[in-house]
Protein backbone atom coordinates (compact mmCIF):
# COMPACT_ATOMS: atom_id res chain seq x y z
CA UNK A 1 0.00 0.00 0.00
CA UNK A 2 3.07 2.50 0.86
CA UNK A 3 4.46 1.62 -2.39
CA UNK A 4 1.11 2.54 -4.31
CA UNK A 5 0.81 5.50 -2.68
CA UNK A 6 4.45 6.70 -3.21
CA UNK A 7 3.70 5.56 -7.45
CA UNK A 8 1.18 8.03 -7.32
CA UNK A 9 2.96 10.83 -5.80
CA UNK A 10 5.46 10.39 -8.22
CA UNK A 11 2.77 10.56 -11.10
CA UNK A 12 1.11 13.41 -9.53
CA UNK A 13 4.33 15.30 -9.22
CA UNK A 14 5.06 14.13 -13.12
CA UNK A 15 1.94 15.32 -14.40
CA UNK A 16 2.28 19.21 -12.43
CA UNK A 17 5.88 19.64 -14.02
CA UNK A 18 4.87 18.57 -17.46
CA UNK A 19 1.69 20.92 -17.00
CA UNK A 20 3.62 23.90 -15.87
CA UNK A 21 6.12 23.48 -19.29
CA UNK A 22 2.85 22.56 -21.29
CA UNK A 23 0.57 25.09 -20.33
CA UNK A 24 1.24 28.03 -22.54
CA UNK A 25 0.42 25.08 -25.71
CA UNK A 26 -2.80 23.92 -23.70
CA UNK A 27 -4.41 27.33 -22.56
CA UNK A 28 -3.92 28.63 -25.63
CA UNK A 29 -7.27 27.96 -27.34
CA UNK A 30 -7.90 28.73 -30.37
CA UNK A 31 -10.04 25.37 -31.31
CA UNK A 32 -11.32 25.42 -34.66
CA UNK A 33 -12.61 21.84 -35.39
CA UNK A 34 -14.62 20.37 -32.69
CA UNK A 35 -12.82 18.06 -29.63
CA UNK A 36 -13.32 14.77 -30.42
CA UNK A 37 -14.94 12.80 -27.40
CA UNK A 38 -13.57 9.15 -26.69
CA UNK A 39 -15.56 6.97 -23.78
CA UNK A 40 -14.58 7.61 -20.83
CA UNK A 41 -13.39 4.92 -17.82
CA UNK A 42 -17.15 4.23 -17.12
CA UNK A 43 -17.45 2.70 -20.98
CA UNK A 44 -20.96 3.56 -21.06
CA UNK A 45 -20.71 5.40 -24.34
CA UNK A 46 -23.15 2.63 -25.74
CA UNK A 47 -26.50 3.30 -25.75
CA UNK A 48 -28.79 0.17 -27.00
CA UNK A 49 -31.25 1.44 -29.35
CA UNK A 50 -34.48 0.38 -30.21
CA UNK A 51 -35.10 -0.84 -33.79
CA UNK A 52 -38.09 1.61 -34.62
CA UNK A 53 -41.19 -0.17 -35.97
CA UNK A 54 -39.24 -3.46 -36.68
CA UNK A 55 -40.19 -7.29 -36.09
CA UNK A 56 -36.85 -7.82 -34.21
CA UNK A 57 -37.29 -6.68 -30.75
CA UNK A 58 -34.09 -7.20 -29.29
CA UNK A 59 -32.16 -4.33 -28.26
CA UNK A 60 -29.13 -3.20 -31.50
CA UNK A 61 -25.77 -2.14 -29.22
CA UNK A 62 -24.54 0.66 -32.22
CA UNK A 63 -20.84 1.86 -31.26
CA UNK A 64 -20.60 5.36 -30.35
CA UNK A 65 -19.75 7.93 -33.07
CA UNK A 66 -16.35 8.74 -31.82
CA UNK A 67 -14.80 4.55 -33.00
CA UNK A 68 -14.34 5.95 -36.74
CA UNK A 69 -11.85 8.61 -35.13
CA UNK A 70 -10.41 6.36 -32.67
CA UNK A 71 -10.22 2.81 -35.11
CA UNK A 72 -10.03 4.28 -38.33
CA UNK A 73 -8.29 1.36 -40.04
CA UNK A 74 -11.15 -0.91 -39.25
CA UNK A 75 -12.78 0.88 -42.23
CA UNK A 76 -11.97 -0.43 -45.41
CA UNK A 77 -10.22 0.70 -48.54
CA UNK A 78 -12.57 2.72 -49.92
CA UNK A 79 -11.71 2.36 -53.66
CA UNK A 80 -14.57 -0.06 -55.30
CA UNK A 81 -12.15 -1.85 -57.03
CA UNK A 82 -10.56 -3.35 -54.61
CA UNK A 83 -13.15 -3.80 -52.40
CA UNK A 84 -13.82 -7.60 -50.73
CA UNK A 85 -16.16 -7.54 -48.24
CA UNK A 86 -14.68 -11.19 -46.94
CA UNK A 87 -11.50 -10.59 -46.97
CA UNK A 88 -12.55 -7.28 -45.00
CA UNK A 89 -14.35 -9.30 -41.96
CA UNK A 90 -11.36 -11.86 -42.01
CA UNK A 91 -8.82 -8.64 -41.53
CA UNK A 92 -11.23 -7.32 -38.58
CA UNK A 93 -11.06 -10.95 -37.03
CA UNK A 94 -6.98 -11.10 -36.91
CA UNK A 95 -7.17 -7.27 -36.06
CA UNK A 96 -8.83 -8.03 -33.09
CA UNK A 97 -7.02 -11.80 -32.14
CA UNK A 98 -4.00 -9.15 -32.61
CA UNK A 99 -5.34 -6.27 -30.70
CA UNK A 100 -6.34 -8.77 -28.04
CA UNK A 101 -2.51 -9.78 -27.38
CA UNK A 102 -0.95 -5.99 -27.52
CA UNK A 103 -2.59 -3.00 -26.18
CA UNK A 104 -2.86 -0.62 -29.67
CA UNK A 105 -3.84 2.65 -27.84
CA UNK A 106 -5.88 5.40 -29.37
CA UNK A 107 -3.76 7.91 -31.16
CA UNK A 108 -4.31 10.71 -34.02
CA UNK A 109 -1.44 12.97 -35.87
CA UNK A 110 0.66 15.22 -33.39
CA UNK A 111 0.94 12.56 -30.74
CA UNK A 112 3.60 11.78 -29.15
CA UNK A 113 4.19 7.39 -29.17
CA UNK A 114 7.22 5.29 -28.89
CA UNK A 115 7.18 2.11 -30.29
CA UNK A 116 8.95 -1.08 -29.14
CA UNK A 117 9.92 -3.23 -31.69
CA UNK A 118 11.59 -6.67 -31.72
CA UNK A 119 15.17 -6.28 -33.48
CA UNK A 120 17.60 -9.93 -33.70
CA UNK A 121 20.61 -7.28 -34.71
CA UNK A 122 19.83 -4.77 -31.09
CA UNK A 123 21.79 -5.52 -28.28
CA UNK A 124 19.04 -5.93 -26.27
CA UNK A 125 17.13 -7.11 -28.83
CA UNK A 126 14.76 -4.51 -28.27
CA UNK A 127 14.53 -1.27 -30.39
CA UNK A 128 12.64 1.46 -28.54
CA UNK A 129 12.27 4.37 -30.82
CA UNK A 130 10.06 7.56 -29.60
CA UNK A 131 8.91 10.61 -32.01
CA UNK A 132 5.48 12.75 -32.75
CA UNK A 133 2.99 10.83 -35.52
CA UNK A 134 3.10 13.07 -38.39
CA UNK A 135 0.71 10.81 -40.27
CA UNK A 136 -1.46 7.43 -40.73
CA UNK A 137 -3.21 5.76 -43.41
CA UNK A 138 -3.79 2.10 -44.37
CA UNK A 139 -6.59 -0.18 -43.72
CA UNK A 140 -7.12 -3.24 -42.19
CA UNK A 141 -3.62 -4.82 -41.38
CA UNK A 142 -1.55 -2.94 -42.81
CA UNK A 143 -2.53 -0.01 -41.17
CA UNK A 144 0.25 1.77 -40.31
CA UNK A 145 1.51 5.54 -38.96
CA UNK A 146 5.35 7.22 -39.41
CA UNK A 147 6.76 8.87 -36.18
CA UNK A 148 9.29 11.17 -36.43
CA UNK A 149 11.92 12.77 -34.03
CA UNK A 150 15.28 14.34 -34.48
CA UNK A 151 18.05 12.47 -33.24
CA UNK A 152 21.92 13.62 -33.26
CA UNK A 153 20.05 16.91 -35.57
CA UNK A 154 19.11 14.06 -37.76
CA UNK A 155 15.79 14.15 -38.01
CA UNK A 156 14.85 10.19 -38.73
CA UNK A 157 11.30 8.88 -39.52
CA UNK A 158 10.37 5.59 -38.96
CA UNK A 159 7.05 4.30 -40.37
CA UNK A 160 5.52 1.55 -38.12
CA UNK A 161 2.78 -0.98 -39.30
CA UNK A 162 0.61 -1.10 -36.46
CA UNK A 163 -0.45 -4.86 -36.54
CA UNK A 164 3.14 -6.42 -37.31
CA UNK A 165 4.01 -9.04 -34.93
CA UNK A 166 7.41 -7.62 -34.39
CA UNK A 167 5.86 -5.14 -32.25
CA UNK A 168 6.22 -5.56 -28.34
CA UNK A 169 4.68 -2.17 -27.32
CA UNK A 170 3.00 0.89 -28.36
CA UNK A 171 3.09 4.03 -25.98
CA UNK A 172 1.31 7.15 -26.11
CA UNK A 173 3.38 9.78 -24.16
CA UNK A 174 1.15 12.24 -25.22
CA UNK A 175 -1.93 12.29 -26.28
CA UNK A 176 -3.15 15.27 -28.82
CA UNK A 177 -4.17 16.23 -32.05
CA UNK A 178 -2.94 19.18 -34.43
CA UNK A 179 -4.61 21.67 -36.50
CA UNK A 180 -3.98 19.17 -39.76
CA UNK A 181 -4.55 15.83 -40.38
CA UNK A 182 -0.80 15.60 -41.55
CA UNK A 183 2.37 17.20 -40.57
CA UNK A 184 4.66 16.10 -43.00
CA UNK A 185 5.19 20.13 -43.30
CA UNK A 186 7.43 19.31 -39.79
CA UNK A 187 10.36 18.03 -42.38
CA UNK A 188 10.81 21.76 -43.72
CA UNK A 189 10.15 23.13 -40.11
CA UNK A 190 13.27 24.24 -37.43
CA UNK A 191 13.92 21.17 -35.85
CA UNK A 192 12.84 21.93 -32.62
CA UNK A 193 9.67 21.59 -33.54
CA UNK A 194 10.47 17.83 -34.13
CA UNK A 195 12.85 16.74 -31.15
CA UNK A 196 11.33 15.28 -28.17
CA UNK A 197 13.26 13.35 -25.26
CA UNK A 198 14.26 10.00 -26.14
CA UNK A 199 13.80 9.18 -22.83
CA UNK A 200 10.29 11.17 -22.23
CA UNK A 201 7.95 9.96 -19.52
CA UNK A 202 4.14 9.36 -20.69
CA UNK A 203 1.71 12.21 -19.50
CA UNK A 204 -0.84 12.10 -17.21
CA UNK A 205 -4.07 13.24 -19.30
CA UNK A 206 -5.79 16.42 -17.53
CA UNK A 207 -9.43 15.30 -18.83
CA UNK A 208 -10.15 11.86 -19.78
CA UNK A 209 -13.06 12.55 -22.21
CA UNK A 210 -11.93 15.13 -24.72
CA UNK A 211 -8.98 15.12 -26.57
CA UNK A 212 -6.77 18.47 -26.61
CA UNK A 213 -6.66 19.91 -29.97
CA UNK A 214 -2.65 21.52 -29.89
CA UNK A 215 -2.87 24.64 -31.96
CA UNK A 216 0.72 25.37 -32.35
CA UNK A 217 1.70 27.12 -35.39
CA UNK A 218 4.98 25.87 -36.86
CA UNK A 219 7.80 28.00 -38.60
CA UNK A 220 9.33 26.53 -41.39
CA UNK A 221 12.89 27.56 -42.29
CA UNK A 222 13.60 29.04 -45.76
CA UNK A 223 12.93 27.58 -49.24
CA UNK A 224 13.83 25.14 -51.06
CA UNK A 225 11.02 23.20 -49.08
CA UNK A 226 10.05 19.68 -49.61
CA UNK A 227 6.49 20.56 -50.84
CA UNK A 228 4.67 23.75 -52.64
CA UNK A 229 3.42 23.84 -48.91
CA UNK A 230 1.51 27.70 -50.00
CA UNK A 231 -0.94 25.19 -52.19
CA UNK A 232 -1.87 23.10 -49.20
CA UNK A 233 -4.52 24.43 -47.05
CA UNK A 234 -2.28 24.37 -43.91
CA UNK A 235 -3.73 25.24 -40.56
CA UNK A 236 -0.95 24.66 -38.20
CA UNK A 237 1.73 26.96 -39.75
CA UNK A 238 2.79 29.94 -39.39
CA UNK A 239 2.45 32.97 -42.43
CA UNK A 240 4.63 31.13 -44.91
CA UNK A 241 5.75 35.16 -45.84
CA UNK A 242 6.06 33.90 -49.81
CA UNK A 243 6.69 36.74 -52.67
CA UNK A 244 3.25 37.14 -54.02
CA UNK A 245 4.03 35.04 -57.44
CA UNK A 246 3.66 31.80 -55.17
CA UNK A 247 0.04 32.30 -54.11
CA UNK A 248 -0.87 34.13 -57.38
CA UNK A 249 0.26 30.43 -59.21
CA UNK A 250 -1.23 28.52 -56.18
CA UNK A 251 -4.21 30.15 -57.18
CA UNK A 252 -4.20 28.97 -60.75
CA UNK A 253 -3.28 25.66 -59.62
CA UNK A 254 -6.10 25.40 -57.36
CA UNK A 255 -8.91 23.26 -57.95
CA UNK A 256 -11.94 25.06 -55.91
CA UNK A 257 -15.03 22.99 -57.22
CA UNK A 258 -13.50 20.30 -55.93
CA UNK A 259 -15.18 21.32 -52.56
CA UNK A 260 -18.26 20.83 -54.13
CA UNK A 261 -18.10 17.54 -55.89
CA UNK A 262 -20.35 15.06 -54.10
CA UNK A 263 -19.59 12.28 -55.94
CA UNK A 264 -15.84 12.87 -55.16
CA UNK A 265 -16.38 12.84 -51.50
CA UNK A 266 -18.79 9.79 -51.48
CA UNK A 267 -15.75 7.73 -53.56
CA UNK A 268 -13.53 8.73 -50.83
CA UNK A 269 -15.29 7.42 -48.06
CA UNK A 270 -17.52 4.97 -46.41
CA UNK A 271 -21.07 5.19 -45.79
CA UNK A 272 -22.29 5.85 -42.46
CA UNK A 273 -24.89 3.09 -42.50
CA UNK A 274 -21.94 0.91 -43.30
CA UNK A 275 -19.22 2.49 -40.58
CA UNK A 276 -22.61 1.89 -37.84
CA UNK A 277 -22.22 -1.99 -38.94
CA UNK A 278 -18.26 -2.42 -38.61
CA UNK A 279 -18.20 -0.87 -35.44
CA UNK A 280 -20.86 -2.61 -34.04
CA UNK A 281 -19.47 -5.98 -34.97
CA UNK A 282 -16.30 -4.98 -33.41
CA UNK A 283 -17.47 -2.53 -30.37
CA UNK A 284 -17.97 -5.33 -27.96
CA UNK A 285 -15.15 -7.67 -28.51
CA UNK A 286 -13.14 -3.79 -28.10
CA UNK A 287 -14.62 -3.51 -24.98
CA UNK A 288 -14.19 -6.36 -23.52
CA UNK A 289 -10.46 -6.09 -24.63
CA UNK A 290 -10.36 -2.65 -22.90
CA UNK A 291 -12.10 -4.32 -19.39
CA UNK A 292 -9.96 -6.99 -19.09
CA UNK A 293 -7.13 -4.39 -19.44
CA UNK A 294 -7.84 -2.06 -17.13
CA UNK A 295 -8.68 -5.16 -14.70
CA UNK A 296 -5.01 -6.48 -15.42
CA UNK A 297 -3.63 -3.04 -14.83
CA UNK A 298 -5.51 -2.45 -11.12
CA UNK A 299 -4.40 -5.65 -10.00
CA UNK A 300 -0.68 -5.33 -11.03
CA UNK A 301 0.67 -2.91 -8.21
CA UNK A 302 -1.21 -5.46 -5.79
CA UNK A 303 -0.07 -8.54 -7.67
CA UNK A 304 3.76 -7.21 -7.18
CA UNK A 305 3.30 -6.45 -3.54
CA UNK B 1 -4.19 2.08 -49.78
CA UNK B 2 -6.00 4.51 -48.51
CA UNK B 3 -7.75 5.32 -45.20
CA UNK B 4 -11.32 6.21 -45.62
CA UNK B 5 -11.94 9.90 -45.35
CA UNK B 6 -13.35 10.86 -42.17
CA UNK B 7 -14.09 14.14 -42.20
CA UNK B 8 -17.53 13.98 -43.51
CA UNK B 9 -20.43 11.30 -42.93
CA UNK B 10 -22.67 10.56 -46.38
CA UNK B 11 -25.17 8.14 -46.72
CA UNK B 12 -25.28 5.08 -48.48
CA UNK B 13 -26.60 5.38 -51.91
CA UNK B 14 -29.09 3.18 -53.18
CA UNK B 15 -28.05 3.87 -56.86
CA UNK B 16 -25.42 1.18 -58.84
CA UNK B 17 -22.06 4.14 -57.88
CA UNK B 18 -19.12 3.13 -60.71
CA UNK B 19 -15.79 3.38 -59.35
CA UNK B 20 -14.74 6.23 -61.39
CA UNK B 21 -16.86 9.46 -63.11
CA UNK B 22 -16.81 9.90 -66.39
CA UNK B 23 -14.42 13.16 -67.62
CA UNK B 24 -17.46 14.76 -69.61
CA UNK B 25 -15.00 16.98 -71.73
CA UNK B 26 -15.43 20.49 -72.25
CA UNK B 27 -13.44 23.12 -72.87
CA UNK B 28 -13.43 24.32 -69.30
CA UNK B 29 -12.31 20.98 -67.99
CA UNK B 30 -13.32 19.92 -64.80
CA UNK B 31 -14.78 23.18 -63.67
CA UNK B 32 -16.65 23.14 -66.90
CA UNK B 33 -17.90 19.38 -66.31
CA UNK B 34 -19.35 20.45 -62.78
CA UNK B 35 -20.97 23.74 -64.11
CA UNK B 36 -22.97 21.21 -66.10
CA UNK B 37 -23.85 18.51 -63.78
CA UNK B 38 -25.35 21.83 -62.21
CA UNK B 39 -27.30 23.14 -64.94
CA UNK B 40 -29.02 19.34 -65.04
CA UNK B 41 -29.16 18.88 -61.21
CA UNK B 42 -31.14 22.38 -61.12
CA UNK B 43 -33.18 21.03 -64.16
CA UNK B 44 -33.91 17.61 -62.34
CA UNK B 45 -35.16 19.50 -59.06
CA UNK B 46 -37.18 22.00 -60.96
CA UNK B 47 -39.16 19.47 -63.48
CA UNK B 48 -38.78 16.23 -61.78
CA UNK B 49 -38.16 14.95 -65.31
CA UNK B 50 -35.61 15.41 -68.05
CA UNK B 51 -34.81 13.89 -70.99
CA UNK B 52 -31.31 14.18 -71.97
CA UNK B 53 -28.19 11.83 -73.35
CA UNK B 54 -27.37 8.87 -70.62
CA UNK B 55 -23.35 9.99 -69.59
CA UNK B 56 -24.94 13.10 -68.13
CA UNK B 57 -27.85 11.75 -66.84
CA UNK B 58 -26.20 9.03 -64.97
CA UNK B 59 -23.39 11.36 -63.64
CA UNK B 60 -26.15 13.86 -62.68
CA UNK B 61 -28.13 11.10 -61.22
CA UNK B 62 -25.27 10.38 -58.11
CA UNK B 63 -25.22 14.04 -57.24
CA UNK B 64 -29.03 14.52 -57.35
CA UNK B 65 -29.13 11.28 -54.64
CA UNK B 66 -25.76 12.93 -52.84
CA UNK B 67 -27.56 15.97 -52.59
CA UNK B 68 -31.05 14.77 -51.69
CA UNK B 69 -29.18 12.11 -49.11
CA UNK B 70 -27.54 14.79 -47.52
CA UNK B 71 -30.69 16.91 -47.24
CA UNK B 72 -32.52 13.98 -45.51
CA UNK B 73 -29.35 13.38 -42.70
CA UNK B 74 -28.61 16.93 -42.01
CA UNK B 75 -31.41 18.99 -42.38
CA UNK B 76 -31.62 22.56 -43.80
CA UNK B 77 -29.55 23.63 -40.21
CA UNK B 78 -26.62 22.13 -41.27
CA UNK B 79 -23.98 24.65 -42.64
CA UNK B 80 -22.25 22.44 -45.07
CA UNK B 81 -25.64 20.74 -46.83
CA UNK B 82 -26.79 24.33 -47.24
CA UNK B 83 -23.84 25.06 -49.02
CA UNK B 84 -23.78 22.33 -51.36
CA UNK B 85 -27.78 22.82 -52.03
CA UNK B 86 -26.49 26.62 -52.93
CA UNK B 87 -24.09 25.81 -55.23
CA UNK B 88 -25.78 22.53 -57.04
CA UNK B 89 -29.18 24.40 -57.21
CA UNK B 90 -29.02 27.43 -58.98
CA UNK B 91 -32.57 28.73 -58.85
CA UNK B 92 -32.62 29.58 -55.27
CA UNK B 93 -36.33 29.06 -54.88
CA UNK B 94 -35.36 25.26 -55.41
CA UNK B 95 -33.20 24.95 -52.27
CA UNK B 96 -36.78 26.09 -50.71
CA UNK B 97 -38.39 23.07 -52.95
CA UNK B 98 -35.13 20.39 -52.04
CA UNK B 99 -35.92 20.72 -48.05
CA UNK B 100 -39.54 21.58 -48.23
CA UNK B 101 -41.34 18.99 -50.38
CA UNK B 102 -38.59 16.52 -51.35
CA UNK B 103 -36.96 16.36 -48.28
CA UNK B 104 -40.28 14.82 -45.89
CA UNK B 105 -41.17 13.05 -49.70
CA UNK B 106 -38.17 10.98 -49.47
CA UNK B 107 -38.12 10.82 -45.78
CA UNK B 108 -38.81 7.04 -45.62
CA UNK B 109 -38.04 5.44 -48.81
CA UNK B 110 -36.12 2.45 -48.89
CA UNK B 111 -34.92 2.64 -52.43
CA UNK B 112 -33.30 5.48 -54.72
CA UNK B 113 -34.82 8.75 -55.07
CA UNK B 114 -34.86 8.65 -58.84
CA UNK B 115 -35.08 6.73 -62.00
CA UNK B 116 -33.33 6.09 -64.46
CA UNK B 117 -34.47 5.41 -67.94
CA UNK B 118 -33.13 4.67 -71.26
CA UNK B 119 -34.35 6.63 -74.11
CA UNK B 120 -35.03 6.57 -78.10
CA UNK B 121 -31.73 6.36 -79.57
CA UNK B 122 -31.42 7.69 -83.40
CA UNK B 123 -30.10 5.40 -85.62
CA UNK B 124 -27.18 5.07 -87.13
CA UNK B 125 -24.29 6.45 -84.50
CA UNK B 126 -21.91 5.45 -82.09
CA UNK B 127 -23.27 7.52 -79.78
CA UNK B 128 -24.81 6.68 -76.06
CA UNK B 129 -28.64 7.26 -76.82
CA UNK B 130 -30.70 9.33 -74.09
CA UNK B 131 -31.85 8.56 -71.06
CA UNK B 132 -34.75 9.94 -69.20
CA UNK B 133 -33.85 10.96 -65.65
CA UNK B 134 -36.67 11.50 -63.11
CA UNK B 135 -37.23 12.17 -59.52
CA UNK B 136 -39.85 9.37 -57.59
CA UNK B 137 -43.21 10.41 -56.62
CA UNK B 138 -43.11 13.21 -59.50
CA UNK B 139 -47.10 13.83 -60.58
CA UNK B 140 -46.75 12.49 -64.48
CA UNK B 141 -47.92 9.31 -65.72
CA UNK B 142 -45.89 6.37 -65.01
CA UNK B 143 -43.15 6.24 -68.06
CA UNK B 144 -42.85 2.61 -67.54
CA UNK B 145 -46.20 0.00 -67.21
CA UNK B 146 -46.11 -1.46 -63.24
CA UNK B 147 -45.56 -5.11 -63.91
CA UNK B 148 -46.60 -6.63 -61.10
CA UNK B 149 -46.70 -10.95 -60.29
CA UNK B 150 -49.21 -11.12 -57.57
CA UNK B 151 -49.11 -14.57 -56.32
CA UNK B 152 -53.12 -14.15 -55.58
CA UNK B 153 -53.93 -13.16 -58.46
CA UNK B 154 -56.56 -15.99 -60.11
CA UNK B 155 -55.10 -17.13 -63.23
CA UNK B 156 -51.48 -17.17 -60.37
CA UNK B 157 -53.45 -20.01 -58.15
CA UNK B 158 -54.24 -22.13 -60.87
CA UNK B 159 -51.33 -22.41 -62.64
CA UNK B 160 -49.43 -22.95 -59.29
CA UNK B 161 -51.68 -25.68 -59.09
CA UNK B 162 -51.50 -27.26 -61.90
CA UNK B 163 -47.42 -27.20 -61.22
CA UNK B 164 -47.99 -28.99 -58.31
CA UNK B 165 -50.08 -31.51 -59.41
CA UNK B 166 -47.69 -32.33 -62.57
CA UNK B 167 -44.99 -32.31 -60.35
CA UNK B 168 -46.69 -35.25 -58.05
CA UNK B 169 -47.81 -37.53 -60.78
CA UNK B 170 -44.29 -37.54 -62.38
CA UNK B 171 -43.38 -38.41 -58.72
CA UNK B 172 -45.70 -41.11 -58.78
CA UNK B 173 -45.03 -42.50 -62.02
CA UNK B 174 -40.68 -42.42 -61.44
CA UNK B 175 -41.55 -43.99 -58.25
CA UNK B 176 -43.71 -46.67 -59.77
CA UNK B 177 -41.44 -47.47 -62.71
CA UNK B 178 -38.24 -47.79 -59.64
CA UNK B 179 -40.77 -49.96 -57.56
CA UNK B 180 -40.90 -52.18 -60.85
CA UNK B 181 -37.05 -52.32 -61.56
CA UNK B 182 -36.59 -53.18 -57.54
CA UNK B 183 -39.05 -55.42 -57.88
CA UNK B 184 -37.58 -57.44 -60.79
CA UNK B 185 -34.33 -57.12 -59.77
Amino acid sequence: MLRRAVLQTFRQGLAQSFFKRYAVSLTETTVTHQPIETSNEAGERSVPTQKTGDESRNTVVVAPPEFRFMYPEFLPDPAMETRNRLREKLERMDMLQRRSVIEIPEFYTGSIMAVTVADANSPNKFARFVGICIQRGGSGLRAWFILRNVVDKQGVEILYEMYCPLIQKIEVLRLERRLDESLLYLRDALPEYSTFPLDMEPERRLNNSVVPINPLKVKLRPRPWLERWERQNLQGVEDLNLPQRFYDKAEKVAKPWEKYDLMLHYRKTIPAEEQEKIFAEIHSQLQQQELKRKLRRRRGPDNEQ
Amino acid sequence: MNQADLSKLVSALRIAVKPKPRPLSCPEGPAGRLRKLRATVTALVKYERIELYYPRAEEAQGYAERLISDAIRNGDCHKHTMEMADYWLNEKQLVHKLFKVLVPRYQNYNSSFSRLVLGPNSYPGYFAGTAILELKGNPFPALQPETHNYHYWLHNVLLDEAKKEFRSAREERNAGTTESVTAES
